[in-house]
This record gives C-alpha cells, structure tokens and sequence, in this order.
C-alpha cells in the first residue's frame, strides 16, 4: 500500500575541511534519524551533483532543505543548478558565528561544543520541516518505492522491541540509547522511569502502556548495552 | 607534483556519503591521515566544492597527487576527482576492508562503534603510507 505521506529532502554540503561540514552533516542525520525520522530523505551531494536523472529528480519530487557549512553554498547552489529552486537554506555557519571554533571535523572525541552545535543546527533544520510541512498542501508525495533518493538515504530504521507481546517499531532508538549511556544512565532495573520519559519525547505511548514501555525498555536497553 | 618549487601536499578525498557508515569511515580515515599519521604531507578538500567547479579547488586538484576513498561502488569521490581532471594516485572502497572483518559491526552513518574505528585506522594506516610514497618518489625525480 503506497504511502501518502509528504517528506521533505535535506541535502548537506559535508564540507570535509571544515568543522561546519561535520556540523552540517551530522545535524542533517539527527533529524533523519531522531527529531522527523518518517518524514525526511537525504540525498549524498556529490551523488546529485555527478548523478542522473534519478537523483536529479530528488528536488523537484521533494520540497528540500540545503544545509550548507560556509558561505560557498555548494548544496543551494548545486540542487538549484541541477533540480529547481529549494525551499529553505540553512547556513551553519551564520547560524554558529564563531562558536565552531571550539568543535572538531572529526567524531573522534565528540566535545560538548560538538553536541551543541550539533543539537542548535539539527533543531533549526527540523524547524523548517516542520514549516514546509505545514504549509504544503498537495505538492510532492512519494510512495513507499522513492525513486528520487538513493537505496542507502532513507533513514534509519527504528529499534523494534516487544510491548505486551506485540512487536513495537521506534525511531531512533538506538541514538537514544547511545546519549543516555553517555550521560551515565546505568542499565539496571532502575532505568526504566527515565528510559520511559526520553522516548515519549520522539514517540507516543499511551498512559495504559506505560508500564509495559517501561519493561520492555529496560530489557531492550540492558541488552543494548551487554 | 610541484607548486612554484615545493612538493605539493597529497590531497585525500573521502565522499562522506550521508546514507551509511561507509560514508562516515572514508570521512574519518581521511582525517585520521590528515591530522594524525600523514598531517604534514596529505590534505583534504571538500568534494562538493570540487563538483561545483569552483577554480582555487580545481587548480589545486590539478596539481596535486589525489587518493580518494569510497563509501560505495558509485565511486562519486574517485569519479569526481578524475572529471575534474585530478589524478587519482590510488583509490580505496571503503566495502574492501571489511573483506578482513567478517561480521564487523561498525556503528551507523552518524558514529562509529570499536570495530568502525579499527576499519578506520587500518585503511588510515595504509593509505598514510602511500603518502609518503608519493611525497618521497617526488624527492627522487
């Protein structure tokens, strides 16, 4: 059954030499993944750029977002060039000012700065999702087979786990288990309230269930963390 | 190569492909050769602004030797390079070095777990080598 749901297309510059491009493109997979998982696609830039008329096709099938780190604008400049006019540019760099100075282009040793930049850019991103979707009416769907985007662009998909013996897909889950344990959030049947109460933030869970997210959880979390 | 006398830096040029991990272990070898095991001999550019012509990226990809490691069998970095007229000394796909880690789970697109950052230092590795390679051959001719 074809899925009717409009997605927006986010393509970022991943600028390798300088820490906006990292910025940029780990900003554009935290929405993917996290913050409007379901309702966004990614294209790589060089795919596009160098690409056919498959790929060609992703801005003109997509309402899309640029997410460029510098002023060179290579991912605005290029989705216009070769696909139609896009319907938000975000710039990383007019966003941060000087505040990347403090980050790196590596993963390696992720700082705080990192995270902030990381979390102030991927918000403003999901903030024009949300504005394009909102104001879009009939304009571009896609159906569960995307033509405009490559195989490996979709977003990730979600962890499932089993709720009161029926299997439950979240989006996501994997990253939220990831900055929990980074923030010290030890797996042990303690866990659960605070497991429940992050993934109620990116997922809908009824009062009625929530003792049985909350088991489910813990287990999933504690084998994730084995 | 040379540049007004000076043996130019070799350029390494991942193709940060967005969509899988491979994409983010071509990123993080080439960084891990240029700010670590090769810093003073190898460089990056940003490939999107080679695709996008601009003239201060193509003159230096011309003059320069280029390694380029790929996500994925599109090859888009190696591709790109060459269409810009580079010559690309040597070209990786990141998918070969796991043929040496069956069952290598190595993190998603946005981070890397222990056995992504093996893959990344073993390709890093390698290739530093070929640095220095092609900055020594250019010492001898």
């Amino acid at each position: 059954m074809a899925d009717e749901t409009l997605k927006v297309g986010i393509i970022s510059c991943s600028g390798e030499e300088i820490p906006e491009g990292t910025i940029s493109r780990l900003a554009t997979r935290r929405v993917l993944e996290l913050l409007r998982a379901g309702q966004t696609v990614t294209l790589c830039l060089p795919l596009f750029l160098a690409g056919g008329e498959g790929e060609r096709a992703f801005a003109r099938e997509h309402p899309t977002i640029a997410v460029d780190g510098c002023g060179k604008l290579c991912a605005k400049r290029g989705t216009e060039m070769h696909s139609g006019p896009v319907s938000a540019s975000i710039v990383v760099s007019e966003i941060l000012g000087d505040c990347p100075s403090g980050c790196g282009r590596s993963t390696k040793g992720t700082t705080d700065a990192d995270k902030e930049a990381i979390w102030v850019v991927s918000e403003r991103i999901a903030a024009e999702v949300d504005a394009i979707l909102s104001s879009s009416t009939d304009c571009c769907t896609s159906d569960g087979d995307d033509n405009a985007s490559c195989a490996c662009s979709k977003p990730l998909p979600g962890m499932q786990i089993e709720v009161n013996g029926r299997p439950v897909t979240i989006a996501g889950l994997g990253l939220i288990f990831d900055h929990l344990a980074e923030n010290g959030l030890e797996a042990d049947d303690a866990c659960g309230d605070k497991l429940l109460e992050t993934v109620r933030i990116y997922h809908d869970i009824r009062p009625s269930e929530e003792q049985g997210y909350r088991s489910a959880l813990v287990s999933a979390y504690k084998a994730y963390r084995r | 190569m040379t540049t007004n006398g000076e043996t130019a830096r070799v350029l390494v040029i991942p193709c940060s492909g967005i969509g899988k991990v491979h994409g983010l272990i071509s990123r993080e070898a080439t960084y891990e050769i240029t700010d670590n095991l090769a810093q003073a001999n190898a460089d990056t550019m940003c490939l999107a602004l080679l695709v996008m012509g601009d003239e201060e990226a193509l003159s230096k990809i011309r003059s320069s030797h280029c390694i380029t490691i790929d996500g994925c069998p599109k090859y888009c970095a190696q591709k790109n390079v060459e269409l810009a007229g580079g010559q690309v000394a040597e070209s990786i796909m990141v998918a070969e070095a796991f043929k040496n880690h069956r069952g290598a789970q190595p993190g998603t697109a946005t981070k890397l777990t222990e056995d992504g950052w093996l893959v990344v230092r073993e390709i890093a590795e390698g290739l530093s080598d070929r640095v220095q390679d092609l900055c020594g051959c250019e010492g001898e001719h």
